[in-house]
């Protein structure tokens, strides 16, 4: 088994990946902002403990992982992967990590609470990444407390994350969907309901290569199966409408797009990040179209061409010089 | 501080990130962290200009302290992060406004830890009828509608507390 980007998942033509992450904090410790260095020690302990000690066979797949030992570029490579969040990477703090061979499962310790339960998954598998991660909860909660109002659910650093502390979210290839406007409308109307979509690798609302993460907001008077129900609906009409939308698409121009667009990956000899995920976008529409016929998958490549990604395997890099080895990687990649 | 982007309105969301591998700091008031799609992540910044002017908080009345972490109430209006668990006692009152403002909802429905996986604690039955719809109207693509139900389910739920 291999990371998700490496691996292929149900629909994972539009429906790229899926996360569910669960938020859990113990019981007679202050929420990380209000932890001592001793406190912050002491919890990676217990949760490592919990994990590592409970002798089943699922544990023996996992890693502890002191985020201490973990160099700088490294640590943003796994933001890269989607394995650990920004602000988790940014912590100066002790902080660490249990991971499993496969990257699937990564259980972040001291980030925004206490325990921070991630798997992700390549397509959409969002009931299969829930059930994961409720294993991985009940294997703390059986030598753990956990902090539970009655009331309130599973409490958290955060009041936006308190009761389930469940985000569950996918991310979305929806190309046809933005290019014809339609993505902002949809946006907007899903917003009303609680959920959120969001651009990602881009500014704004937009997005560099039309991928976009769509996420539950509501944690309290929402029980997990009923959001996780409402965010697959959703998810699936996405996928609905973006296969419509694409139908509707001039074919010839279409064609000369994606076929422009993978000439340039297969020749280019200097490769800025931008320029990379808007041409690998195109190459991703024309290989699920049927219109391009390559075996490489442009998620993987587009993975593995960011910045401290590249930059883990090829040492540190300049930017200038970033984009040349990009560009190289990119050229081998998807070489005829 | 004031905001970088909009040099107008204070800053209440710090914001480090790494593009094409360059880490860079901003300090962007919530409007402009929302405009920049960080808002979603965190909804730290948000939360904190919800609780509108803090200074409210910080008056001599306001000085009840959380007997476990210490923190004031103004600590958790300014920062949006609440101190430990306990906080959520001793400012349930204060929280909880904004709480039904989030999540429309300030009862926990779903997994309960000591149970076994998938026990559900139950809604009242109107509550889970009008979610059912929700669902169903979500199916049928009608959104507009959905989000009338999901008022009134608001609704249901501010008078089930009072
Ligand atoms: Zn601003
Ligand atoms: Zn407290």
């Amino acid at each position: 088994m291999s990371s998700w980007y490496k691996n292929s998942g149900p629909s994972d033509d539009i429906a790229v990946s899926s996360r569910i992450r669960l938020a859990r904090n113990l019981k007679g410790i202050p929420f990380p902002s209000r932890m001592t260095t001793e406190q912050r020690i002491e919890l990676n302990r217990k949760v490592r403990d919990a994990i590592l000690n409970s002798n089943t066979p699922f544990a023996k797949s996992l890693k502890y992982i002191d985020m201490r030992d973990v160099p700088e570029a490294q640590k943003y490579a796994m933001v890269e992967r989607h394995i650990i969040s920004p602000e988790f990477a940014n912590k100066n703090e002790p902080t660490a990590i249990i991971l499993s061979g496969d990257e699937s499962i990564s259980i972040m310790i001291g980030e925004e609470d206490h325990v921070r339960i991630q798997v992700i998954l390549a397509g959409l598998q969002l009931s299969e990444a829930y059930d994961i991660a409720e294993r991985i909860d009940s294997l703390l909660h059986a030598s753990l407390q956990f902090a539970f109002d009655s009331k309130l659910g599973f409490l958290t650093e955060c009041p936006t994350n308190l009761g389930t502390g469940l985000r569950a979210s996918v991310m979305l290839h929806l190309p046809a969907l933005e290019n014809s406007g339609e993505i902002e409308a949809l946006s907007r109307s899903i917003g009303k309901i609680g959920f959120t979509v969001r651009g990602m690798y881009g500014e704004g609302s937009k997005s560099a290569a039309s991928l976009y993460q769509v996420s539950n907001q509501i944690t309290l008077g929402l029980s997990e199966n009923n959001a996780l129900d409402n965010l697959k609906i959703i998810t699936t009409q996405l996928i609905d409408k973006e296969l419509q939308s694409r139908k509707e698409l001039k074919t010839l121009e279409l064609e000369d797009i994606c076929y422009r667009a993978l000439g340039t990956l297969q020749s280019c000899r200097i490769l800025t990040s931008n320029e990379m995920m808007n041409l690998l976008s195109r190459v991703k529409l024309g290989k699920s179209m049927g219109i391009l016929d390559i075996k490489a998958s442009p998620i993987k490549v587009l993975i593995e061409a960011q910045p401290f990604m590249l930059m883990q395997k090829y040492g540190i890099l300049e930017p200038k010089d970033r984009d040349i080895y990009r560009a190289n990687m990119i050229r081998e990649a998807l070489g005829q | 501080m004031l905001c970088e982007k909009c040099g107008k309105n204070h800053a209440t969301t710090h914001i480090k990130t790494v593009v094409n591998g360059i880490a860079r700091e901003y300090n962007l008031c919530s409007q402009c962290a929302a405009e920049s799609g960080y808002a979603t992540n965190s909804l730290t910044g948000m939360l904190a200009s919800m609780f509108g002017d803090i200074s409210k908080y910080e008056s001599p009345a306001q000085k009840t302290r959380c007997s476990v972490c210490g923190a004031y109430f103004s600590d958790i209006a300014k920062s949006g992060k609440v101190g430990c668990s306990e906080c959520y006692t001793t400012f349930y009152d204060e929280l909880l406004p904004y709480l039904k403002r989030v999540h429309g909802s300030t009862n926990h429905v779903g997994k309960i830890p000591n149970s076994a996986p998938l026990m559900v604690k139950r809604e009242t039955e109107t509550v889970e009828d009008l979610r059912n719809k929700l669902s169903r109207l979500i199916a049928e693509e009608n959104y507009e509608q959905a989000a009338v139900i999901r008022d009134k389910i608001k609704e249901m739920e501010a008078k089930g507390n009072e």
